[in-house]
């Protein structure tokens, strides 16, 4: 149903662009491609808040799954959407070719929907292909650009070789076990013969390894920071709030429910990954010059922080709770911090840090922004960002009676946390107790509308955190608990 | 000649071997291209193979799915490279400088 309402108007939206037989007029089309996602959004959460949709079926064997693990990232990737949506009417003004701009944009929407939802490896896969591909266009979006052109084809080519990686697990997989559904293959796996097992871990950690591409996991995230500073911003907003969480998705589904399957303890190797993700991404960004590189380097360690939960699940049972309530969090904490960035490169033409001085006194509010989302993604108390980390790293520290190495990943959160405060701080400091002189600038209304949504979610679920957590709770997968 | 399964997944294990060297050694984005089209056909065979032995086909449909977004995939790729070398008149992905790291 949703997929369908956004196919339709990505695949008509070019349509309607040579019907009309003119260039320009960026309204229109942000207009309709965020009407349709404002349908989508609000069928999603009217199907949750009704309560109509089943608390969790990756074993039911279906081909697309209807619940709530799905729904739950769905609503997270479609606020992306919307985000990067709404962020576009500021910065695709001037700019030419909107109509295929948004028409990707709901492709790729469609597609991560869909990796929330499928519950069958073809699917899957076929999503996974929907979700990426129109990406590889967008980051390269700006042309004439060649930073722009030069982070498009970083990412195309380290997102094909992940694409690839994929089929390939999935066609080991598929050997292995005699089919592509969820269901089967973990029933498959249970109970593999035991001389197999070593090709079934292979399979997973080529899984791991394609999944892991499009979260920023440590080994293989080399090719994100460039991405993410030479995309077009608002692109950039979807890629690390939006694709990132599909890869969390499905690997909510096929890594962590195989895991379980397979009886083999892979979660001492998840959780180094964690460690060093965290570790990696936090102290390389201290050392950037450039807000959108820093924030591509402090959404490498939040995949991390995400992976813990994915690490531990098999002994917690508030590990994926922690995992999913993070997953929604940092979706909008980066989704905001990146509109942002769109804000202050329309208005200001630059993203770097030392040329924000006085950003406090030129954009309040687009300072204001960056100011809350960047205190939500270190932690402190009253935000959001707060909660889902205290779940994240109580699960760890729980784990600690059946996993003795757990807690050390707490340990280890609270460290990056607080060096990630440190590089935060600076930036605060950089916007409000230093001055550029410049006079105040007339910041874009749909950037302030974006603001204002998030800030308003990230202090209410922070003082309030209690239905978010009980909707993560409720939605993910509970079989695996012991 | 046998047509034993282990040859086929020899072969495309041999052929998962070369792409990733091909995509971690070479320099020349359509070189690079090309070692993300072994892998990809690496998995296709695989899963053709093991259609021919296991009782469900969905392998086979696997397979052309997987023909068909490599199809669009590559199409993406090469509209890309196409647009550097405008830019650079090359391909050499190292010479790509814009960005640090």
């Amino acid at each position: 149903m949703v997929t369908a309402i956004l196919g339709a108007v990505g695949v008509a939206l070019p349509v309607i662009n040579v019907l009309r037989r003119e260039s320009g007029s960026n309204m229109f089309y942000a207009a309709i491609a965020l009407g349709a996602l404002a349908a989508a959004i609000s069928y999603v959460v009217s199907q949750v808040a009704m309560g109509t949709v089943a608390a969790s079926q990756v074993l039911s064997g279906d081909v697309v799954a209807d619940d709530l693990l799905g729904a739950f990232f769905a609503i997270a990737m479609l606020i992306v959407a919307v985000f990067t949506t709404v962020s576009s009417f500021a910065y695709m003004r001037e700019r030419r070719y909107p109509a295929v701009y948004y028409s990707l944009i709901l492709l790729s929407a469609v597609g991560m929907v869909m990796v929330a939802y499928a519950n069958d490896l073809v699917v899957l896969f076929v999503a996974w292909e929907l979700m990426s591909i129109p990406t590889y266009v967008l980051a390269g979006f700006n042309k004439r650009d060649p930073s722009s052109n030069e982070a498009a084809i970083k990412y195309f080519m380290f997102g094909a070789l992940a694409s690839a990686l994929i089929v390939y697990a999935i066609s080991l997989a598929y050997g292995l076990t005699g089919t592509t559904d969820i269901a089967g293959v973990v029933a498959g796996m249970a109970a593999l013969d035991a001389s197999l097992v070593p090709l079934a871990l292979l399979a997973g950690a080529l899984f791991v390894a394609g999944f892991g591409f499009k979260m920023g996991l440590v080994p293989f995230h080399m090719w994100l920071p460039d991405a993410y500073e030479g995309s077009p911003p608002p692109v950039t907003a979807l890629l690390a709030a939006g694709t990132k969480k599909a890869g969390f998705a499905a690997a909510v589904r096929v890594v962590v429910i195989g895991m379980a399957a397979l009886s083999v303890d892979w979660a001492l190797a998840l959780a180094i990954i964690a460690v060093m993700t965290m570790t990696v991404g936090n102290v390389a960004a201290v050392m950037q010059k450039s807000l959108s590189r820093m924030l591509a380097y402090s959404s490498i360690g939040h995949a991390g922080y995400i992976l813990i939960g994915l690490a531990v699940a098999p002994y917690s049972a508030t590990a994926l709770p922690g995992s999913l309530l993070h997953v929604l969090n940092h979706a909008v904490m980066k989704g905001v911090a990146f509109v942002a960035i769109v804000g202050t490169v329309t208005a200001l033409a630059t993203a770097h840090i030392d040329r924000l001085r006085g950003l406090g006194r030129r954009m309040p509010i687009t300072a204001v922004g960056i100011t809350v989302s960047l205190l939500a993604l270190a932690g402190v108390p009253p935000l959001n960002g707060f909660w889902s980390k205290l779940v994240l790293f109580g699960a760890a520290i729980d784990a600690g009676a059946a996993a003795p190495w757990a807690p050390w990943l707490a340990i280890a959160g609270v460290l990056n946390s607080a060096l990630s405060l440190a590089y935060y701080g600076w930036v605060i400091r950089k916007m409000y107790f230093e001055d550029s002189g410049g006079e105040r600038v007339r910041e874009p209304r749909a950037i302030i509308a974006v603001v204002a949504f998030s800030v308003g979610f990230m202090v209410a679920f922070g003082v309030y955190p209690e239905p978010l957590i009980q909707l993560a709770q409720s939605a993910a997968p509970a079989s695996l608990m012991p | 000649m046998t047509n034993e399964l282990v040859d086929f997944t020899l072969v495309s294990v041999a052929l998962l071997c070369v792409g990733i060297y091909g995509l971690a050694v070479k320099r020349n984005a359509l070189r690079m291209l090309f070692a993300v089209e072994i892998v990809i056909n690496a998995a296709n065979l695989n899963l053709v193979a093991f259609a021919r032995f296991v009782p469900d086909s969905g392998g086979q449909t696997l397979a052309l799915f997987s023909i068909a977004v490599a199809a669009a995939e590559v199409a993406v790729g090469l509209a890309l490279i196409i647009v550097a070398y405008r830019m650079y008149r090359d391909i050499d992905v190292a010479k790509f400088g814009t960005l640090r790291g």
